[in-house]
């Protein structure tokens, strides 16, 4: 299988990871019965289990890697990239942390050698700068504007939802992670230290710097 | 408790990850100082416009996962009606057919007898 999947080289691999601390001791995850058996036929590459998988975390590993990279049609192809690579390297998740962690682990990973990659192409600007335009296209799918009527007000959603994804843009990429994480895709900070792999303590002082630094961005622009 | 300090724990206070203590003496500065006021209402409305920016996956995603997953398998993986036979590994198909020749060739090649007599 994996001699013939010509995928990308990027796939990051699972580290051995320690278990949560509980009562002072590395105890291993508990999996739920569901999730194992999910797991298994996944690994059995059995194709309606990876769809289960796909319709449960496609919106959440779609939204990180829109918010991540800023661009639309980028994040399509990346978060595509992201399930292909689940699809090929599944038998290496040994159950030692939550499935979805992991899964955002291969997203965050890929998202960071994207934003180099990009970075050395020096089209990061490209992306960010179009995103007015691109809601408006999209009128209806972000949740900023799914409840608004007027045109206005739309207006004045898709300039606030665009200036928020400039703010964001603004951070370095590991800043840039736990905000998303924790901010847009309200993760706990212990799934946020599963996925990046840092300490709580470290987590919530960055996490605060990066708050703060939004908050001084859009404080600049809104005055 | 100065401005520094009580900027420093925005965060913990928004999360309400802050001990009685603490958050008293955050209220207690709060109070007093217009600016942390101002500040941390800034900060609020960064945070919780954060939230808004979930996004979904569009409509044509898993059928463009499973497109790649066939293309990059040489249609092992989501096929269709080819499913089963794209499952079989080519180098079993390859194994049976010489061992069906090689049957073949013992059977009706090899020991069959020509029909031409050795002459005495």
């Amino acid at each position: 299988m994996e001699a013939i999947l010509d995928l990308a080289s990027e796939a990051p691999v699972e580290k051995p990871r320690i278990g949560r601390l509980r009562f002072g001791k590395r105890v291993p995850f508990q999996m739920s019965v569901a999730e194992s058996q999910l797991i298994a036929r996944l690994k059995e590459r059995d194709e309606q289990a990876f769809n289960e998988v796909v319709r449960a975390h496609g919106d959440k590993v779609f939204s990180l890697v829109y918010r991540m990279i800023g661009n639309r049609a980028e994040a399509e192809d990346l978060a595509q990239e992201v399930f292909v690579t689940v699809f090929k390297t599944v038998d290496s998740f040994r159950g030692e942390s939550k499935f979805s962690t992991w899964l955002l682990r291969i997203a965050a990973n890929h998202c960071k050698n994207r934003i180099k990659y990009l970075s050395r192409r020096r089209t990061d600007g490209s992306g960010l700068d179009n995103i007015s335009e691109e809601k408006m296209s999209d009128v209806g799918r972000a949740p900023l504007q799914s409840h608004i009527d007027g045109p206005d007000v739309l207006m004045e959603a898709v300039e606030l939802e665009g200036l928020m994804q400039k703010a964001i843009a603004t951070l370095d990429e590991e800043h840039r992670l736990l905000i998303v994480l924790r901010d847009v895709e309200e993760l706990s900070y212990e799934e946020i230290g599963e996925v990046t792999s840092l300490a709580e303590g470290t987590i919530k002082s960055r996490l605060h710097r990066a708050r703060m630094t939004i908050k001084e961005y859009l404080a600049r622009r809104t005055r | 408790m100065d401005h520094q300090k009580a900027s420093e724990l925005f965060s913990s206070y928004l999360d309400g990850e802050l001990g009685d203590a603490a958050r008293a003496e955050v209220d207690q500065h709060l109070a007093i100082c217009i600016q942390c006021r101002t500040e941390l209402a800034e900060f609020r409305k960064a945070v919780g416009g954060l939230g808004a920016l979930k996004q979904t996956a569009p409509s044509t995603f898993l059928p463009q996962i499973q497109r790649q997953i066939f293309l990059r398998s040489r249609g092992r993986f989501f096929g269709g009606r080819w499913k089963l036979l794209g499952r079989i590994p080519f180098e079993w198909v390859s194994l049976a057919t010489i061992i069906a020749m090689l049957v073949y060739y013992i059977l009706h090649l090899h020991g069959a007898p020509t029909g031409v007599r050795p002459v005495p």
